[in-house]
């Protein structure tokens, strides 16, 4: 266990996960640079959108109305440590700074003075990436009681105007969603659901052409969709190929980076591209005969956020155990939950059908729990490592039906609480501790049952 | 403070408190006479709905004393306490046997999870005692479009009632229940008044037993013994003390009450689900009696937690300045986390205009397991 051990501070500089993949190389390079002409754009007056996950940025993409997700850019912000500085921010003024971290990333930094101030001494930004430039508009859904407050005050601080969408929950609960949404999303949902979201697009529609003066076009929007069935596709190939391969070609760190970036552009060519150059750079590795970790025994499924800040924690059980984190929802929940197919009839619709689901499978049970169990069954997974935040409400997601679903189907399951972006709470000795302590004594004795 | 003996020597209220302390017997006795009882938990379902059913509406609560033994099996931690304790009594069986059926609002992040878990729980574990389970969606941000929809929502559940019963529910048997609510919310209207006037007859513990007696006994009965208390409250001695307004989690019991006002306080009013705000706003009756009903859960004061910030430090300053209220104590149980954003720009107002306040974030359940906060709240009481 020793040499696993690392001290503190070595574990908060930069991190030293291995990216192997050109695709992630890209992937960091593009968003970068399209970071680098968003202050472009906003400098030049451009409307600038702020959104929730959650939020139908489909819209804005066929607005051509530049935008950045709240939580890609909360991992951005932990990725380049500023999590620590942020919070402080935050105590400073007055409020707590144990809520809601994920989503309070960038309300928080929006608190730093220092945000596009460039440091004297290295002529270096002092901001992740120079800064947020500051948003014409900010975009939220009430999927939680919290974030609508939290964009308020975000939005108050960088003069952004807020919108905010109401989320509806399911009531029908077929248990094979996967197999239902690509084509039969009509059937999937119940359709005064689809109703209600379709409304509430046409009425983010109409605001949006209110702030922008910019008008929403149907025709770019169903371009739009087939560029993301397109790259979603890849993604379900890639998916598929990493499931069936043994060593696996990749590890959840070369593909969490890789899908999450190119997640955030979806709609556009080069995400498009990306997704299929994703596809054949893994693909040459299997055909190749490389794999990821050569001595790989066991197959690890890691539920929960990205642990942004510690990328490396992921590879902390290979060379000891052969263990091997290969599957995380970010690839997964491309694959499965984005397709829509027929997306001409009603392409309103069809994006309705994308948006009002993910809630629902990421965070319902049994939406959730069935389809972990069929993810972990199709990657020969041998153990769930599974992170539940503490401080979200809206990611409690059923982790009891979770782990039960996992635990009846024959896969043991390790469930803790920590903080993806928190690095205060987060101790990687304890951590790798518990890890390895459910790796001996139940993915080893478990593995080929 | 406490409940004072005039109080206790109306028979009026001294038939609520019962109902207030004995909150089965009510109940019991409409079980007995062979009528339905529908469970409530959170703030929005539509009492009128159940009541034009013939069902008798009765809100669940926490039993602080109750190991939480199923619970810390199915929830996770960030669950407000009193809402942990409550679904202990969900699952345990205690109210399969009470309840006929149960109806959970969407009225905050919490409610929407309990009912997900059980639903899952009845699907997979089949063997609990947990009641059948209904939902009722409101969406609460305020646009027409959401209006509308929910409009579809209580028109679904108005179906749902008429599928428990058997039979259709006329607009006349709502408009009737709505006017047996209305007359309720009335008569607590005239009770409020004698809390938020200049000299108030009734303190915070009293008032917390009038109105959260409502949750469980029949609505005519209980507005019928209130108008009573309003009426004996006329000839009760006028409460000196500095005045204060509690705002945060629900209160389901005076335990807190009893420590503001005992340290020289009086509460003249606040803002959660087992105060004042229960009888804000009608129904609507004469409008569709299902637009009637949405017009009044949609539209009466804001819950904290779908309100924006803005709203918050409105209603706030509207509400200490309508109570004349000197002090405000901001009280949140642990995970009852949302009026924590709120907190700091509703702080900034009231401290702009002069108001003291104190806030108690992360509480213990119940109340009695902090430590040192009666000390706290006397020092700040005394400071005011
Ligand atoms: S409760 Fe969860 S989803 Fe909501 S704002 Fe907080 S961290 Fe975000």
């Amino acid at each position: 266990m020793a040499e696993e051990q690392k001290a503190p501070e070595q574990h908060h500089s930069k991190s030293k996960a291995v990216k192997r993949l050109k695709a992630t190389a890209e992937a960091g390079r593009y968003q970068k640079e399209w970071f680098q002409s968003l202050h472009t754009r906003v400098n030049n007056g451009e409307p600038f959108g702020y959104l929730n996950a959650d939020v139908p940025m489909e819209l804005l993409r066929a607005m051509d109305i530049p935008f950045v997700v709240n939580q890609w850019w909360a991992a951005i912000c932990a990725a380049k440590r500023m999590t620590r500085k942020y919070f402080g921010l935050v105590n400073d003024a007055g409020y707590r700074d144990d809520l809601c971290s994920y989503c309070a990333t960038a309300f928080a930094e929006s608190l730093d003075p220092d945000d596009h101030a460039i440091d004297p001494e290295t002529g270096k930004p002092l901001g992740p990436w120079g800064g947020l430039p500051h948003p014409t508009i900010a975009i939220t859904r009430a999927a939680c009681d919290m974030q609508n407050k939290i964009f308020e005050l975000f939005c108050k601080n960088h003069g952004a105007k807020l919108y905010t969408m109401e989320a509806t929950q399911a009531r029908k609960t077929p248990l094979n969603w996967w197999d239902m949404d690509v084509d039969d999303w009509e059937e999937l949902y119940d359709s005064d659901r689809l109703d209600e979201a379709v409304e509430d697009e046409k009425q983010l529609i109409r605001f949006l052409e209110e702030e922008t003066g910019r008008m929403f076009d149907m025709n770019r929007l169903v371009e739009v969709m087939n560029l993301i069935n397109e790259q979603e596709t890849w993604y379900r190939k890639t998916r598929d190929l990493i499931a069936v391969t043994r060593p696996a070609p990749v590890t959840v760190v070369d593909t969490i980076n890789a899908v999450m970036q190119a997640q955030w552009q979806r709609g556009t060519q080069w995400a498009a591209d990306h997704a299929k150059s994703l596809y054949y750079e893994i693909k040459d590795l299997v055909d190749r005969g490389v794999p990821a970790v050569p001595n790989e025994k066991y197959r690890l499924m890691w539920i929960g956020r990205g642990l942004w800040h510690d990328f490396e924690f992921y590879q902390s059980f290979e060379k000891k155990y052969g263990a091997v984190f290969v599957w995380t929802m970010y690839l997964a929940m491309g694959a499965d939950a984005y397709i829509r197919h027929n997306v001409e009839e009603d392409p309103l619709r069809a994006l309705a059908a994308r948006e009002i689901g993910m809630e629902d499978f990421l965070h319902m049970p049994p939406w959730n729990s069935g389809w972990f169990v069929k993810e972990a069954k199709a990657n020969g997974i041998d153990g769930v490592v599974y992170m539940v935040s503490p401080n979200c409400l809206q990611a409690v997601e059923g982790s009891y039906f979770i782990e039960k679903a996992l635990e009846d189907a024959g896969i043991p399951v390790l469930r803790f609480n920590s903080d993806p972006v928190d690095p205060r709470k987060w101790n990687a000795q304890t951590m790798n501790g518990m890890i390895e302590d459910f790796i001996e004594n139940r993915v080893i004795p478990n593995a080929g049952k | 403070m406490s409940i004072r003996e005039c109080a206790k020597s109306s028979e009026a209220f001294a038939k609520l408190h019962d109902a207030y302390c004995n909150r089965e017997k009510a109940l019991l006795e409409f079980k007995a006479k062979g009528g339905k009882v529908a469970g409530c938990m959170g703030a929005d379902v539509p009492d009128e709905v159940l009541i034009a059913a013939g069902y008798l509406p009765i809100h669940v609560y926490a039993d602080p004393d109750k190991p939480l033994t199923l619970t810390n099996v199915y929830l996770e931690f960030p669950f407000d306490p009193a809402i942990r304790a409550t679904f202990e009594k969900l699952v345990d069986g205690t109210y399969y046997d009470l309840f006929d059926q149960l109806v959970i609002s969407h009225t905050s992040d919490a409610e929407l999870r309990i009912w997900l878990y059980l639903r899952e729980i009845r699907r997979v574990e089949r063997d609990r005692k947990v009641p059948p389970v209904h939902f009722v969606d409101w969406l609460m941000h305020r646009r027409m479009m959401y209006q509308e929809t929910n409009e579809q929502v209580i028109e679904r559940f108005r179906q749902t009632v008429e599928s428990w019963t058997g039979r259709l529910i006329t607009d006349e048997e709502l408009i009737e229940a709505g006017r047996i609510c209305n007359e309720d919310r009335d008569a607590l209207r005239a009770m409020g008044e004698l809390r938020h006037c200049a000299e108030p007859r009734i303190n915070g513990s009293e008032a917390l037993v009038i109105i959260g007696s409502a949750l469980f006994m029949e609505r005519a009965e209980h507005a019928k013994l209130v108008r009573q208390v309003v009426e004996d409250a006329q000839s009760w001695p006028v409460l000196t003390g500095k005045r204060v307004f509690v705002t945060g989690s629900n209160q389901e019991s005076t335990d807190l009450y009893d420590i503001i006002e005992g340290a020289g306080a009086v509460i003249v009013g606040e803002d959660h689900d087992w105060g004042d705000r229960y009888y804000d706003r009608d129904m609507n009756l004469s409008l569709d009696p299902i637009k009637g009903i949405v017009d009044r859960y949609m539209l009466r004061q804001i819950s904290s937690k779908k309100s924006s910030i803005d709203s918050r430090v409105r209603e706030l300053d509207e509400a200490v300045a309508a109570t004349d209220a000197k002090g405000v104590i901001f009280y949140l149980n642990v995970y009852d986390d949302s009026g924590s954003w709120d907190y700091p720009s509703q702080k900034k107002s009231l401290d702009a205009n002069g108001i003291a306040n104190a806030y108690f974030a992360k509480q213990q359940y119940p109340v009695a397991k902090n430590e040192g906060l009666p000390e706290q709240i006397a020092t700040f009481i005394q400071g005011m």
